[in-house]
């Protein structure tokens, strides 16, 4: 099903996002109020990384190579628009947002994959 | 731009208005008949179908004139980007007769 | 650009001037073309007669056929859109010749005859606008090519300038000077959206190809665009009239057959020489599930109903082309994957505006000396064009309700009420006192696109125009948003921490 999967790639990669976001110190400062820790920089980047990851694998996974990948850039680009939104106004919900959008992400999961 | 301007004397700016006229001018023109001839030349020479030479040639064209567009702002003079597009439009022209295009029959 | 400067520096002069040489054409094709993303459902909404039952599509052929051949029977080609869930009425399109006129008429699928239904133009000029700027086809299109491809070198010289694409990919600092946030914003728009761009601007050139480089075709085929339209499996190839008369049968006789063949019914059906012997009726079907734009198609012999022949397999390159095409129209995305692309392309008419506002603060003279006469002129034509433009849309939707349904040449004044007003609302933003203008500016689109629902509620009034009704009230409130916004940067400018020169330095 289209929408629940579209709903699953932006939710993984607005995850993603913010766990990058967070990866730098500036944003970092932003949401937490303290500098990021140098030990957890490369934390939150893999961390980062795979959220966009599996994003893709979720997109491919559900609707296919053929739109799997268009959609899975539509939503990079809409959850990235999120993520720079909340930390312009609403800095300190970065990080409940970002983890809520985890266990969102497993809700939609069986919906995605249903055909 | 910023740099150029303001305390310059008004020989150095119409020099200035001169040169950027002129990377205007070869741009479009310039850019324009490279990446037309190098999508003529592509629609006969590449070892494929001919429709799909033919989709490939006209596809590849904007990417062609975007960095021939690109070259002649980058490049150090307006000689030098004239000069490269020059060289590069009578190579193409060249490849073009030795494909046949301007043959009895042939196009253009 | 008179001594020697490095990459990046030629780059960013570049990214300034192409941008701004041709951003508020730019800024009307982003808009008006992310709002093709919804013609279907504008057009709907423009059309509150038209019921939403589906009618017969065969019994709508055949009438189609006959208005056509008393209207037009030695036309060059007829054209019919058969009705479907988009569209229930049938639109004909007949021609003399095939460089045109091309007339067009809206059919009632019941009589046979032209619809009562108010005339309008509907989504389909947001969406002809887009590529052709209301100008004579060939004129529009080359315009909007050439700004294209300006775009294109922009977009390329942009990556180049901005070198800090990933360190600021999340950076929008509003609360520094206007000058910071502008430009932050413009990053922030033109980066995250950046596949799209580089998508939207190539594909939209690859649209126009044959037009804009008819070269290939001129070495591969002689110049013949048709037969490299049929090798290609792009189109059935033609045959040629046969000099004499001919009675074709009833057209709802050979889309029966159609949908016999296939299955599906087609969306259109065009008639080429409809009053010879030879005459040829081709069926389109929708595109099959996938990316491309390729369109199946069937050719029948209009007089016996034969089968003809069906378009070809096209190959990779073709192919590929065809899906530029689909991703540029995106009509295989459902709802929520076209709203990302309607995101995206409201992102590309922002990443515009941005910068053609950050242009004028970069150069904005310190305290309260006079702006110099360009600087002036780039301000006004600015507020003309990105708080102009969404005022003269609302007044066309405005005027599509209020303009009575009976009127003569309705279609053309609703079009003239969008440019009347665009037009009034520009000269208007160039009396606003400048530390205000922009907020005043915004605030006059909120509210004419506030007062669409409460309009529509007043005239047309049915439920199944709520969401498009929303829709307006949402754009009002964002409208206000930005109003809100851009009058609080006014009131915070001062003179600005970090001194910048190149607009596009970050």
């Amino acid at each position: 099903m289209t929408a629940p999967a579209l709903l699953l790639s932006l939710l993984l990669a607005f995850s993603g996002f913010s766990a990058l976001a967070l990866s730098q110190d500036r944003h970092h400062r932003a949401v937490i109020r303290t500098p990021v820790a140098r030990s957890r920089i490369r934390g939150l980047r893999a961390a980062g990384w795979s959220g966009l990851g599996l994003s893709f694998a979720a997109a491919v996974t559900s609707v296919g190579w053929c739109f799997g990948p268009v959609q899975w850039i539509g939503s990079l680009t809409g959850s990235a628009l999120a993520v720079v939104a909340l930390i312009a106004y609403r800095p300190t919900a970065l990080r409940a947002a970002a983890l809520a959008a985890i266990p969102l992400a497993a809700l939609t999961l069986p919906l995605a994959l249903m055909r | 731009m910023s740099a150029g301007g303001v305390n310059a004397r008004r020989g150095t700016v119409r020099a200035y208005r001169l040169a950027v006229a002129a990377r205007v001018l070869l741009a479009i023109v310039g850019g324009y008949g490279v990446a037309a001839l190098a999508s003529a030349l592509l629609a006969l020479v590449l070892p494929v179908a001919r429709p799909e030479a033919v989709s490939t040639g006209m596809i590849a064209s904007f990417a062609i004139m975007a960095a021939a567009v690109i070259w002649v702002f980058a490049a150090r003079t307006v000689g030098r980007a004239a000069l490269v597009l020059g060289l590069a439009a009578a190579s193409l022209i060249a490849a073009l007769w030795c494909a046949g295009a301007f043959q009895a029959g042939g196009a253009a | 650009m008179n001594r020697p400067k490095s990459f990046r520096q030629s780059m960013a002069w570049l990214h300034t001037w192409s941008g701004l040489v041709v951003g508020w054409v730019l800024f009307a094709i982003f808009v008006t073309g992310t709002a093709s993303y919804y013609r279907t459902e504008i057009s709907h909404w423009m059309r509150p007669e038209l019921p939403d039952a589906i009618p017969d599509p065969v019994a709508a052929a055949t009438g189609a056929g006959t208005f056509l051949r008393k209207t037009m029977p030695e036309a060059a080609g007829w054209s019919i859109k058969l009705p479907n869930a988009d569209m229930t009425a049938v639109e004909v399109y007949w021609w003399q010749t095939i460089g045109g006129p091309f007339h067009h008429a809206l059919l009632d699928p019941a009589t046979g005859e032209r619809s009562t239904v108010r005339d309008t133009r509907g989504g389909d000029f947001l969406y002809r606008f887009h590529f052709e700027l209301n100008m004579p086809p060939i004129w529009g299109r080359w315009i909007v090519s050439a700004c294209a491809m300006i775009l294109l070198i922009a977009l390329i010289s942009g990556i180049v300038t901005h070198r800090r694409i990933f360190a600021d990919f999340f950076t929008f600092r509003r609360d520094r000077s206007a000058q910071r946030g502008w430009l932050d914003a413009h990053n922030v728009m033109g980066v995250l959206a950046l596949p799209f761009h580089l998508m939207i601007v190539y594909t939209g050139l690859v649209t126009l190809a044959s037009m804009l480089m008819p070269w290939a075709v001129k070495t591969g085929y002689h110049g013949d665009i048709r037969r490299y339209y049929a090798d290609a499996g792009l189109m059935i190839a033609g045959r040629p009239p046969a000099g004499r008369p001919g009675a074709g049968l009833p057209l709802g006789e050979i889309v029966s057959r159609a949908i016999a063949a296939t299955g599906e019914t087609p969306e259109h059906v065009t008639v080429s020489n409809p009053g010879d012997a030879a005459a040829t009726v081709t069926a389109y079907f929708e595109e099959p599930p996938g990316l491309a734009h390729l369109h199946p198609q069937i050719a029948y012999d209009a007089a016996t109903g034969v089968e003809l022949g069906r378009v070809g397999e096209a190959g990779a390159a073709t192919r590929t082309g065809a899906v530029m095409i689909g991703l540029h129209e995106a009509h295989f995305a459902a709802a929520p994957l076209r709203f990302l692309f309607f995101l995206c392309g409201l992102m590309g008419a922002g990443t515009v505006a941005t910068g053609l506002v950050l242009w004028t603060v970069a150069r904005a003279p310190k305290n309260a000396a006079p702006e110099g006469l360009g600087l002036r002129l780039v301000r006004i034509l600015n507020l003309g064009t990105i708080a102009g433009l969404p005022t003269g849309l609302a007044a066309y939707f405005l005027a599509n309700r209020l303009l009575p349904v009976t009127l003569d040449a309705r279609a053309d004044w609703e079009v003239g009420a969008f440019f009347t007003v665009w037009v009034l609302a520009a000269m208007a933003s160039a009396l606003y006192p400048r530390p205000r203008a922009w907020s005043i500016a915004l605030t006059v689109p909120a509210f004419a696109f506030l007062a669409i629902p409460v309009i529509d509620s007043m005239t047309a009034g049915q439920v199944r125009f709520v969401g498009f009704d929303g829709a307006m009230a949402l754009l009002g409130l964002l409208l206000f948003l930005a109003a809100r916004l851009a009058g609080r940067r006014a009131l915070a400018r001062r003179p600005a921490k970090e001194r910048l020169h190149g607009t596009a330095e970050a």
